[in-house]
């Protein structure tokens, strides 16, 4: 019976009898034959034609065929070439010298052709396989080298996207796994204009590549809006709105973002999907935790989308001690979760905040009992007026025009105060101005401080002494939102104008509200609290312009900036 | 079978049952509980009873399916969750788009 | 005689297997055989013995000399036992049982040449 596939067979028999005749039973199965007398003819046949499969007496002169066996082995290599050994021996200690040197199978004396075909069938689906994992076990290799070079260039993209931020300020200390990127976790921080800390923890649902490339566009929109002064509010819904947009279904992000003010002294916060962060005291108690109240960025559709952020007084010195998860979720052999608890109680522990994420990470490896090396920690203490860096201000033009000589007007009315902060495109028309560049920061400032006064204070009619301490912080914030949200009626008008001087230029700044005003020089009387939760921000303004003042009964503000 | 699947009597409700780890793995056969059905129901439960664990994948499934039952206008609850898979599913305030119970 | 030293069934699967090849096979069986004979005559000690006995046993069973190859095998068996007993008496059967397998073997090759 011919065989399934013709293959090249090696017959290495010293008696020419029995030699003639397997070649025979062989080649008449179909497969192509070379014979060999000896063992040392067969090793030399091997290596010039290199056949798919050897029949191999054991006893034969000049080189026996264990030690043909061995050789032939050994130039095989990786690949499988059976070697069925030719034996009339029957000891039990000469058969397992024919395993030992290499062989796959016997074959007796007398030959059966029968036999001999069924078991050269059963060696070549053997060598077969051994040939095809080794040819997927290649691809295989080639595929995941592929995937490396992919990761690398991949993380290189984003390392140049992600290098403008300023995690490495003084007041932040992080710990971020080396595969955080691939396992999507995301901390970026930078500086607004106006000398406030923006900060963003994420975490993006899968691993490798899908996470990775999701937070591209992300942290392109966070040190974009950042650096354009933009608020929590506007730069959320504009990374939901992008990764709503860019992501499949069931792919989304959840995220912690915070900004911080050393003007006001406060935190404000957005946590959607994040687990609980934690405000903590300058010796590390836990003041209040920072619970998620949102869905994650990229699940709801813009005009359902809930901007609404949490305002939290944080005094300098203060901290925050942000979370990935796996930290409340690492579990136990038997499946205990290590849980709140437990993380308050290293919390509660920890003397030096040096030492804080060692002890974390120490309490974590002895509960789970192995180190994780996939979570992401991040403390940011309350920074100090000194220690603010400005971001870089990114210009569009070539610096060739500078207005000198122009007027604007921007009234916002009822609805649209309600969600729509005007300060960052007023400034970057600002920038326009070359004269003003080195102040951007300072413009910054000014415009966010009058406008917020304007809005709160005029507007919404908020006493600003509410603010004095920790409760009345939180009252008085919603409060606001309570307000913002019922407002119908009013307004808050800015108006610009530019005009040259001999040698520069003037810029006047007049920020109007339709509240009731105030008495002004009552409160120009009392003590600057500087330190304080609360005040109209006067004497910062007066810092920061030329010179600064009310008119109209406390309706007006304005300022004046010259260069 | 770790996804099960059941049809109301009047075939207008379809519950689908997650047993054990409702995790990556679970991708395919989830996905076929509600894209293999002959009718389309008019709401889905998801019972969560057998459910030891959920992860970030489990809840993009959920909004896969969400999503193909009709986005905003789906009706899809999520119920017997024990309180471990509640605890995951508060931290992502699913019950923002979920009736979970 | 011929049912003792030939099996007739492993002489037609020859024929079958070897097709035009039969009358070879046969020709270099008679000469190879030979060339075993005096190689167990010409061994030098007891090993050498064994595995000329050993070499000479599996050709001839392959074909069909079943009384030669037996033979063989109880050379090839007591050969690992000492003293040497018998040896002589054994060796002079096979030379005996070789001179019937030669003739018939003779006989085949006649016949495949002139059919």
């Amino acid at each position: 019976m011919p065989a399934e596939q013709p293959l090249t067979v090696l017959v290495a028999e010293d008696g020419a009898t029995d030699r003639l005749l397997l070649a025979q039973i062989v080649r008449r199965q179909g497969h192509h034959v070379y014979t060999a007398e000896n063992g040392e003819q067969a090793v030399a046949l091997f290596a010039e034609k290199r056949p798919q499969l050897v029949l191999l007496d054991a006893l034969m002169p000049v080189m026996d065929g264990f030690e043909a066996a061995r050789r032939i082995k050994a130039l095989a290599g990786e690949a499988l070439v059976p070697i069925i050994f030719l034996t009339s021996l029957n000891e039990e200690e000469a058969l397992v010298r024919c395993l030992e040197a290499g062989g796959d199978d016997f074959m007796a004396k007398p030959y059966s052709a029968v036999i001999l075909a069924a078991k050269i069938r059963a060696m070549d689906r053997l060598r077969r396989l051994q040939a095809t994992v080794l040819e997927q076990r290649d691809l295989i290799t080639r595929h995941h080298h592929h995937l490396l070079t992919e990761q690398r260039v991949a993380k290189a993209v984003f390392d140049k996207v992600a290098h403008s931020g300023c995690i490495t300020a003084p007041n932040i200390r992080y710990l971020q796994s080396p595969y955080a990127l691939f396992n999507g976790d995301l901390l970026l921080a930078a500086f607004t204009p106006a000398g406030n800390m923006h900060v963003l923890l994420g975490d993006f649902t899968g691993h490798g590549l899908p996470a990775a490339v999701g937070a591209m566009p992300l942290a392109e929109v966070f040190y974009g809006m950042t650096a354009k002064g933009y608020g929590l509010a506007q730069m959320l819904r504009e990374m939901n709105a992008k990764l709503k947009r860019i992501l499949p279904v069931d792919m989304f992000c959840c995220a912690q973002l915070l900004s911080l003010s050393v003007q006001r002294g406060t935190v404000e916060i957005w946590n959607g999907g994040m687990p609980d962060g934690y405000r903590l005291s300058a010796d590390g108690e836990v003041l209040s935790s920072l619970p998620s109240r949102h869905l994650p960025l990229g699940i709801l559709p813009p005009e359902r989308f809930d901007d609404s952020t949490e305002v939290l007084p944080l005094a300098a010195g203060e901290r925050l001690l942000l979370l990935s998860d796996g930290v409340v979720d690492t579990a136990d052999e038997q499946e205990c979760l290590f849980g709140v608890e437990r993380l308050r109680a290293v919390l509660a522990a920890n003397r030096e905040p040096v030492h804080l994420f060692d002890e974390v990470m120490q309490a974590l490896e002895r509960f789970g009992g192995r180190p994780r090396d996939d979570i992401s920690l991040c403390d940011i203490r309350m920074f100090t007026a000194e220690e603010r860096v400005p971001a870089p201000t990114i210009y569009s033009d070539s610096g060739r025009s500078s207005p000198l000589d122009w007027s604007l007007g921007f009234a916002l009315n009822g609805e649209s105060l309600k969600r729509f902060n005007p300060v960052p495109y007023l400034v970057q028309l600002l920038q326009e101005i070359h004269g003003l560049r080195p102040r951007t920061g300072a413009l910054h400032s000014v415009l966010s401080e009058l406008y917020s006064n304007a809005l709160e204070h005029g507007v919404l009619g908020l006493d600003s002494r509410l603010k004095r301490d920790v409760h009345g912080f939180a009252d008085y914030y919603q409060e606001r939102g309570r307000r913002l949200a019922a407002l119908v009626e009013g307004f808050v008008r800015i108006d610009l104008k530019v005009e040259p001087l001999a040698a520069g230029g003037r810029l006047i700044i007049e920020v109007r509200d339709s509240g009731a005003g105030f008495d002004v020089q009552q409160v120009l009387s009392r003590p600057s609290r500087e330190d304080g939760l609360s005040g109209r921000g006067l004497n910062l303004v007066q810092r920061l312009g030329s010179s600064a003042g009310w008119r109209e009964g406390g309706r007006c503000a304005w300022v004046q900036f010259d260069w | 079978m770790a996804v099960e699947t059941d049809f109301s009597q009047d075939g207008k409700k379809l519950t689908i049952k997650v047993k054990g780890r409702f995790d990556f793995g679970k991708h395919q056969e989830f996905r076929d509980a509600y894209e293999r059905q002959a009718a389309k129901p008019d709401s889905v439960v998801v019972d969560l009873k057998d459910t030891t664990y959920l992860d970030s994948s489990a809840l993009g499934m959920l909004l896969l399916l969400r999503d193909h039952a009709g986005g905003d206008d789906s009706d899809v609850r999520v119920v017997h969750a024990s309180s471990d898979v509640r605890k995951i599913l508060a931290i992502s305030n699913f019950e923002k788009l979920f009736d979970i119970s | 005689m011929t049912d003792m030293h030939i099996d007739h069934k492993v002489l037609s699967d020859l024929q079958e297997v070897m097709e035009d090849g039969y009358l070879q096979l046969l020709e270099t069986f008679l000469e190879d055989s030979e060339r075993r004979l005096s190689q167990l005559h010409g061994a030098r000690n007891a090993d050498e013995l064994g595995m000329a006995a050993h070499s000479f046993k599996g050709s001839s069973s392959n074909m069909g000399a079943v009384g030669l190859a037996q033979l063989c095998h109880q050379l090839e068996e007591r050969v690992k036992e000492r003293p040497l007993y018998g040896i002589e008496d054994l060796i002079n059967r096979i030379d005996q049982e070789y001179l019937e397998v030669q003739r018939f073997y003779r006989g085949e090759r006649e016949r495949v040449s002139a059919g």
